[in-house]
């Protein structure tokens, strides 16, 4: 008897629990709702869609000074990597050939032979364009340009030698157009050498220019 | 004696091109799998005749046109609500446009997202996403450090075939006082918690040595050998598109000397997704 009239008091009470909450739920549901829905799915461009031209790829040359054996011919090929607008990765590869100590030149001795005088070297750089701007050529042009200053790791093949190499400088770069553009860079090589005795840093400057090609 | 060395070279290389038969045999299927869920393949790219041109509408009040693809380039033009620009090309955060008075300019990228398309429906440009392997499934980068004292370094690419799991092929060069080493090595990496922006993970790999004594050293002979590694790491996403990479590995060099010889390794630098 007593289940039974519980049962008979808890029906609507359970009931209108359920209305109440359901009420409430629709409520909230609907101010969760913007007032008018968009009834179209946004259409997804894919990336491929649209070219990206972030990678540059080119060739420099230049004069780079080797510590203790003259100034020499530089060339070399370099890729290039844009990270942002700010940041690009870059990668040079480069070749030149050392001249002679000043011993050398003097006397009899030869410290090197002609094979060990081949000078390689790569980097990989991090490259900030700290300065993005215009030049003007002969009034009716303008370009884009960019100063940058890198910084980065790489290693030097030298005197039957391979050594870890640290390279920071700076460098202009001209858009002549969106696909080309032209660089002049200044730079430093720095390795640990003990070629000549006791290990020293060799610290080797860099001048070379170059053009790239965006892609 | 020279009969043992090449026999050993030759069941290495032959466990090498069975590891890269697989992983080749992995990339290829999980690409098919691709092709058949997308529906619209990189088949069609090539079969389309005429390049797709892309033209959206400008929506907002008015966007900026830039003369360079930078924030610090001059704003010379501005596109009003219903014009109608081309899309160009691309460069970083910015995309070049044409607009209908044939004026090219660059447009940022978040102003591009806010545009409509010809029936007025919004766009979304596919951008990559740190925590979406489906958005970006190759990576790049590029590490330096120190192995076994000396210093090295390294590049590599990974290839993403599940959220957690991708395969990396690396190639070292170590810069030592005595030697000149060069590493390549296949390696598995496990990436535990792959939404989070610091990101763990686990690495483990097998490969090749080719180790190079300095000339002044002339007692020793090059040699290579096989290698095993594992390692730990951890990625810091700085953006959706590149991340700052940290691992320590350690390395088990089998040689046919009375014992094998062990190294350890540790390596910074930035990579890419693409």
């Amino acid at each position: 008897m007593e289940t039974r009239s519980q049962r008979i008091f808890l029906k609507p009470v359970i009931a209108s629990i359920l209305v109440v909450s359901s009420v409430f739920s629709h409520l909230s549901q609907a101010q969760d709702r913007p007032l008018i829905e968009p009834d179209v799915e946004p259409v997804v461009i894919k990336e491929a869609l649209i070219d990206s031209e972030n990678f540059e790829i080119g060739g420099f040359f230049g004069t780079i000074n080797i510590e203790d054996f003259e100034s020499s011919l530089l060339y070399g090929v370099r890729l290039a990597y844009h990270l942002s607008e700010d940041v690009f990765f870059e990668a040079n590869y480069g070749f030149a050939d050392a001249g002679e100590t000043s011993a050398e030149q003097l006397g009899q001795v030869q410290i090197l032979t002609n094979d060990a005088r081949d000078y390689t070297f790569y980097n990989v750089n991090v490259a900030y364009n700290i300065l993005p701007g215009q030049a003007y050529f002969a009034r009716r042009y303008a370009f884009n340009t960019n100063f940058y200053l890198i910084l980065g790791l790489g290693a030097t093949e030298f005197a039957d030698d391979n050594r870890l190499t640290i390279n920071y400088g700076a460098g202009y770069q001209v858009l002549l157009n969106d696909v080309f553009a032209w660089h002049l860079s200044a730079r430093q090589h720095m390795y640990k050498i003990d070629l000549l005795g006791e290990e020293k840093n060799a610290i080797n400057t860099e001048l070379s220019t170059g053009i790239s090609i965006f892609f | 004696m020279t009969g043992l060395p090449l026999k050993e070279i030759l069941s290495s290389l032959s466990l090498m091109v069975r590891i890269l038969v697989l992983t080749a045999c992995c990339i290829a299927n999980s690409y098919a799998e691709e092709v058949e869920a997308k529906d619209s393949s990189w088949w069609s790219f090539f079969d389309a005749q005429e390049p797709q041109v892309l033209v959206l509408k400008v929506a907002e009040p008015f966007v900026n046109l830039r003369s360079g693809p930078a924030s610090a380039y001059p704003v010379f033009h501005v596109s009003e609500r219903g014009e109608k620009l081309t899309i160009l090309s691309r460069k970083t955060d910015w995309i070049k446009v044409k607009d209908s008075s044939d004026i090219i300019a660059w447009v940022s990228v978040s102003d591009v997202q806010k545009m409509h398309n010809l029936s007025d429906s919004k766009v979304i440009l596919d951008e990559p996403k740190f925590d979406d392997y489906t958005t970006h499934p190759w990576e790049a980068g590029l590490l330096a450090g120190n192995f076994d004292k000396s210093a090295v370094n390294s590049a590599y690419v990974g290839y993403w075939m599940t959220e957690n799991l991708s395969l990396e092929f690396w190639a070292s060069q170590v810069l030592g006082e005595a030697s000149e080493s060069k590493l390549l090595s296949i390696n598995l990496v496990h990436q535990v918690f792959p939404t989070w922006r610091f990101s763990p993970f686990f690495t483990l790999g097998a490969g090749k040595i080719f180790i190079k004594p300095k000339v002044t050293l002339s007692n020793e002979s090059s040699r290579n050998e096989d290698t095993l590694n594992v390692g730990v790491g951890l990625r810091y996403y700085l953006s959706n598109r590149y991340f700052l990479r940290f691992e320590v590995k350690d390395y088990k060099i089998f040689t046919n000397r009375e014992t094998n010889e062990e190294a350890s390794e540790w390596k910074l630098g930035l990579s890419v997704f693409f």
